[in-house]
């Protein structure tokens, strides 16, 4: 945990001390944008580490190639754990497991993004965004020392709707929000747990710029 | 140029991101794996013959094993569930119908590279098919093996002696237990958690009986 918020803080930290002086205000340079979020997400249709987690985080960045209109690309990454109490497990017609578990799914989507804005000045800008590419994901089952996992690609899409507020609208560094819909094709099973595709619902809070 | 660094610091980042669940979550019981031959019939087995130690698998490659009170509280419970199973345990190999092997595994590490799921054939002092008569010559699994291996496992072969009537014949495993887990630093815990993972290895094996 103590990793991840650094990393994850490093990051934000980072792309702030590098960005943030090659923008100026809005009539300078406002074709390009980028976000860093932390997200919330909940898998959903299946029962497989469906606890809902905040353990994630989302980058993106796009470039206007009309004043409404961006394109761009992104990468996310989002733990989900759920536990699992003691329960004998039939592996096959012979063998039989008996253990409780910590389930863990991982999922990484990335790929190119379309933006729409709906307003291109002021403080408030709504938009709408569709994303496609690939989906890594590990599907794993701890088990007291070890774990057994099987990781899987997949095709990713994503629809979002979110708002950027920007306090001060000649400077465009502000407030980030966004919910988003995740669907990928990824395919796998575990012991006796089969996934078929990953449903993803959550928000995301960050900063944009 | 200078945009470029915050995306690969954001590449660097998500390399090693995903947040492994708590641990400390997870019961203290052994996890316990059972499998057997399902064209074996139980109910033809009447007596078993256990050996008065458990094999001790270490990094030496000497064999060492636990006897007395180390051992007594295993093989005593192995005997319980054997007993309560409808076997009769006997005092020679050769009356035997079945033979009871236990093994003790104290350092995965010694094992990781061993390419093969049966390395512990090879053991120096593991139960060669020889210990049970010079009728056999070799192991075989009749359903495919599916070990893992961790710290403070135990290993329990139940091994079908019936045949003696030729040498030099493959010694069948007609069912096997693994069970793992974290050790305590209490022995009265160890003892316990052990105990209740040999009764969870039988209480999954109803098969397991000749009555």
């Amino acid at each position: 945990m103590k990793t991840i918020k650094h990393i994850s803080l490093w990051v934000v930290a980072a792309a702030f001390m590098v960005v943030v002086p090659t923008r100026g205000n809005a009539q300078a340079v406002s074709k390009t944008y980028f976000n860093v979020d932390w997200q919330f997400n909940a898998p959903m249709g299946n029962s497989y580490a469906d606890k809902a987690s905040g353990w994630g985080m989302n980058f993106e960045g796009g470039y206007y190639v009309m004043p409404h209109m961006a394109i761009g690309a992104y990468i996310a990454y989002h733990t989900n754990n759920k536990y699992i109490d003691r329960q004998t497990l039939a592996l096959s017609s012979s063998s039989a497991l008996t253990t409780d578990q910590q389930h863990s799914l991982f999922q990484l989507p990335f790929g190119l993004l379309a933006k729409y804005r709906f307003t291109t000045s002021g403080m408030f800008e709504p938009y709408m965004t569709v994303k496609m590419g690939a989906n890594y994901s590990r599907m794993s089952s701890y088990m007291q020392a070890w774990e057994l996992y099987r990781d899987t690609w997949g095709f990713a899409v994503s629809p979002e709707i979110g708002i950027s507020i920007f306090p001060s609208p000649n400077y465009r560094y502000g407030l980030h929000l966004a919910m988003y819909y995740n669907y990928a094709t990824n395919k796998s099973k575990v012991l006796t747990y089969e996934i078929d595709g990953r449903s993803n619902l959550g928000f995301r809070v960050g900063i944009s710029f | 140029m200078k945009k470029l660094i915050p995306i690969l610091f954001v590449v660097a980042a998500v390399t090693a991101c995903q947040k492994e669940p708590s641990l400390s979550k997870l019961d203290d019981d052994y996890v316990v794996f059972t499998d057997y031959d399902k064209s074996a019939s139980f109910g033809d087995y009447l007596t078993y013959y256990m050996p008065d130690s458990v094999l001790l698998i270490t990094d030496s490659e000497k064999a060492t094993y636990w006897t007395n009170d180390e051992a007594n509280y295993i093989l005593e419970t192995f005997a319980e569930n054997m007993a309560a199973r409808g076997f009769m345990l006997v005092d020679s190999k050769e009356e035997a119908d079945l033979g009871l092997q236990v093994s003790y595994i104290e350092d995965v590490h010694y094992f990781v590279n061993y390419p093969s799921p049966n390395w512990w054939w090879g053991y120096p002092g593991y139960w060669g098919p020889g210990y049970w008569g010079p009728y056999w010559s070799s192991w075989y699994y009749p359903y495919p093996v599916v070990y893992s291996y961790s710290v403070n496992s135990f290993l329990a072969e139940l091994v079908d002696l019936t045949d003696q009537t030729t040498t030099s014949k493959r010694l069948p495993v007609l069912w096997d237990t693994y069970m793992a887990g974290l050790q305590s630093s209490s022995p009265r815990v160890n003892q316990t958690l052990v105990i209740r993972a040999i009764d969870q290895a039988f209480n999954q094996s109803p098969y397991l009986t000749n009555q």
